[in-house]
């Protein structure tokens, strides 16, 4: 399972960012292989409008099964999202990254 | 720091002129952000002093290079917003109308078509007449507020809520549904709905809370000139029962909303008493519900 988080920072330790289009960071963390790639969101972060739709896409490239976030992707990404097979949590507010992944395994995070 | 954002949906129910209110009650515990960049005018009512400014730029816009151009007119006949003009025999971009998609400069054969940042408006940071900060923008003829100015104008507020450690910022949201409120949103700890008893006071204000409550954000509605309609009124309320929304308070119409306005003045620092009263009840019920723990769940 892969599984993407927005984040603030690059690390476990990290804290979850609420916002998914105008994340400052994408983990990307392979369960299978024990790896998590880091992804540097600038891009999306620079369009003026339609970040949430970029991430998403970047997401599906990336072949991610689960998204976990804090707010919630907007009504154009949640378009995107749905015709993939990403599962979506939010509400991963004010946690580290490994806090939302602990939350997520013992299914306290609600599907959005 | 908690992040209080206020949107209306709806124009002119009154959303500016709380919280120009809030600004002058919270005093120094806060940072401004006014994210309404298209009609900006929250400085008017709190003497804002622009006194550090920074270019914004965002999209892109071609540019023809005249030495290089061989008036082929291949781009002026791929432009689907008509942005590029023959005029003294030479091809020109029309600023106003390029969306800058970057189909003139993929047809272009010589390469004379660059594609450059767009220069749309300018960010501020100003002081306020509280002492507070306060960060705005302004825009450029013809440019039109964006997720991206709207997320630039929220960091940099919360950069200086966190850098001293202050209690709130206080968002002056955008209006609509669209790019712009999502980033106004995302990462709001408490959301204030300002609406007025009209027909598209109330749709607006469900079509605006359809995105408060997909985020799953706390929010609670200050009902504005509530005695101008009672049957709406109370649909109004209705609504804030059935969809558990905290309401804030009611305010009564009043002449001093716009008089205190036109004296550059907010409603809490007007000489309507009552009216003062009614809205400082307000902010206090704010303070209280953001800082009961949790407001985030």
């Amino acid at each position: 399972m892969k599984i993407a988080f927005t984040t603030k920072g690059r690390e476990w330790q990290s804290e979850m960012e609420p916002r998914f289009g105008r994340t400052d960071y994408i983990l990307i963390y392979d369960e299978d292989k024990d790896t998590l790639i880091i992804f540097d969101n600038c891009e999306a972060k620079s369009h003026e409008h339609g970040a949430g739709p970029t991430v998403a896409k970047i997401l599906i490239e990336n072949g991610v099964n689960v998204l976990i976030t804090g707010n919630g992707p907007g009504g154009n990404a949640i378009e995107v999202l749905k015709k993939s097979s990403i599962e979506v949590y939010s509400g991963a507010i004010e946690m580290s990254v490994k806090e939302a992944y602990d939350k997520y395994k013992n299914k306290k995070l609600p599907r959005f | 720091m908690k992040e209080i954002v206020v949107i209306s949906g709806k124009g002119g129910t009154g959303k500016t002129s709380m919280v120009a209110s809030f600004a002058c009650l919270a005093k120094k515990d806060a940072v401004l952000a006014d994210c309404d960049v298209d009609a900006a005018d929250l400085h008017l009512l709190l003497e804002s002093d622009f006194s550090f400014e920074e270019d914004f730029y965002s999209g892109e816009l071609a540019f023809i290079d005249k030495s290089i151009c061989r008036n082929c007119g291949r781009c002026a006949k791929v432009c689907r917003f008509d942005a590029i003009d023959f005029c003294e025999l030479k091809y020109t971009v029309d600023e106003i109308s390029c969306e800058g998609c970057g189909y003139c400069a993929r047809v272009c054969i010589p390469n004379a078509i660059t594609m450059n940042k767009r220069n749309v408006g300018k960010w501020y940071i100003s002081t306020i007449k509280t002492g507070a900060q306060m960060v705005h923008a302004k825009l450029g003829i013809g440019a039109e507020n964006s997720g991206k100015l709207v997320a630039k104008v929220k960091s940099e507020a919360k950069k200086i809520a966190q850098r001293n450690n202050l209690k709130y910022v206080i968002i002056d949201g955008s209006p609509g549904i669209g790019c712009p409120v999502v980033s106004s949103l995302s990462g709001a700890n408490f959301v204030v709905l300002v609406t007025e008893p009209t027909q598209s006071g109330l749709h607006d204000l469900k079509r605006v809370y359809g995105v408060v409550e997909k985020f799953n954000l706390k929010a609670g509605c200050i009902i504005n000139k509530c005695d101008i309609n009672d049957i709406v009124a109370e649909e109004i309320e209705f609504f804030l029962r059935e969809k558990k929304i905290e309401h804030i308070g009611s305010l009564p119409h009043s002449p001093s909303f716009t008089q205190a306005m036109i004296e550059g003045l907010s409603v809490v620092e007007y000489t309507d008493i009552e009216l003062k009263k009614a809205v400082c009840l307000c902010w206090d019920k704010i303070e209280k519900i953001i800082n009961k723990k949790e407001c985030v769940e």
